[in-house]
């Protein structure tokens, strides 16, 4: 990652340990591979839709065709019995969660999805173009979605704000971070020495995976949202460090905080300033915007596609 | 609805070609506004003869003139395309020969990095 790409000359979060790795590999290592390793606690903690999507969803007309890119668990597939939502993922494990519930869903990279250009009367893209590395990937990600859907269809698109103002603080100079996902200890290792500490844990399995929700999760849902300051501060601290520390001191961290530590992951975001979001969108010169916003600390937008 | 999405592969690039195929039945609930969106969209001859192949012979070779409001050819359509699931087996592009594989009902449309 060179700083020309980065117009405020802010040190990317790779460059502390990872300056070799191709935009590609980044993602491979702090995106894709996370989601595989958490994709069933991922999954746990994400059943209940955003309203903006639900509202989204619910007032497409009946038989209309979508497509769900980047669907992780597929929470949104069925929330609209009357539409044809297909889901793709990066992520083989969260894909197959999908189709466990026996959800249409497949495979595919959001850069070069295998779809028929202009198929598709809407898509979504909820909380995904903010894994992307560069600016210029992030527009092929708009670019591809774009790209699927037939003009005058109509795109919904979520990614995390700089600006949230809820559980975290970020720094208002740092757009690319990496933010911690703990596992809880219980299904970690496969391989456990003591199974006494096994057992322990596992009974706060629970606890620990609405904290995790909770710190190392802003996209929480709503019902979790309430109680988080009665949690612990273990994660937030990492989460803190996480922001202007190399990013390799975040496991180490979180690994001596606790001899049961659980495995932490950490996830690469950039954070979108207000009004990024609609100028990524626009900047592809084939769409207007419809509707935007701000929700549960990400930015929104409807976009409607004007020219292919 | 898919196509081969290798680099530099922009012809010829559909229907892919499925192979090696295990199929499975799954009633599912009839959606006449799906299947009267879908009749825009679809490559009917592609889907028909990908149907052939596959043994799913009710299909008729051209699309009827009053296909939104045909019940029998809605039904068949619904059979086709949402009854009709490939838990194993092979897409292979008609052009460049790639081959995406489905496993578990789940097509794997990833490529390596050169490719994409």
């Amino acid at each position: 990652m060179s700083n020309a790409k980065n117009p405020l000359h802010i040190p990317s979060p790779f460059q502390a340990d990872n300056a070799v790795l191709t935009e590609g590999q980044q993602e491979q290592e702090h995106v894709h591979n996370v989601y595989q390793a958490i994709a069933p606690h991922f999954s746990a903690t994400r059943y209940k839709p955003w309203p903006v999507v639900e509202e989204f969803l619910m007032t497409m007309p009946p038989g209309y065709v979508g497509a769900d890119v980047g669907c992780g668990n597929g929470k949104y597939i069925g929330v609209n019995p009357r539409l044809f939502l297909i889901g793709s993922d990066r992520s083989s494990n969260l894909i197959s969660i999908c189709a466990e519930r026996g959800h249409e869903a497949m495979v595919s990279d959001g850069l070069s999805l295998g779809y028929r250009s202009g198929l598709f009367d809407f898509a979504i893209s909820i909380a995904v173009i903010h894994h992307f590395v560069s600016p210029e990937r992030r527009l092929a990600a708009v670019e591809e979605i774009l790209r699927i859907v037939r003009p005058s269809g109509r795109v919904l698109i979520f990614v995390w704000a700089l600006e949230q103002s809820g559980k975290r603080d970020f720094d208002k100079n740092v757009q690319d971070v990496f933010v911690p996902w703990a596992l809880p200890a219980k299904p970690a290792p496969k391989k456990e020495k003591s199974s006494k500490g096994r057992g322990r844990k596992a009974k706060r399995a629970p606890e620990l995976t609405q904290e995790a929700e909770q710190e190392a999760e802003q996209e929480a849902e709503q019902e979790t949202e309430q109680d988080s300051s009665t949690t612990s501060s273990v994660t937030t601290e990492s989460t803190t460090k996480s922001l202007t520390t190399p990013p390799s001191t975040v496991v180490e961290n979180a690994d001596s905080s606790a001899p049961e530590a659980a495995p932490v992951f950490k996830r690469y975001y950039h954070l979108f300033r207000q009004g990024e979001l609609e100028d990524l969108v626009m900047s592809t010169g084939k769409v207007k915007i419809e509707k935007q916003g701000y929700d549960r600390d990400n930015w929104w937008c409807i976009a409607e596609k004007t020219s292919t | 609805m898919l196509q081969c999405h290798v680099k530099g592969c922009n012809a010829n690039n559909f229907p892919l070609e499925l192979q090696e195929v295990v199929l499975e039945e799954q009633e599912a609930e009839l959606n006449e506004d799906f299947l009267r969106n879908m009749l825009g969209k679809l490559e009917y001859e592609a889907l028909v003869a990908t149907c052939l192949k596959l043994n799913i012979q009710d299909l008729p070779p051209t699309i009827p003139e009053d296909a939104a409001y045909n019940d029998d050819f809605l039904q068949k359509l619904h059979h086709a395309l949402l009854e009709t699931h490939v838990i194993t087996g092979k897409m292979v592009c008609p052009n460049c020969q790639h081959t995406y594989v489905i496993r578990d009902g789940i097509p794997n449309m990833l490529l390596a990095e050169h490719e994409v």
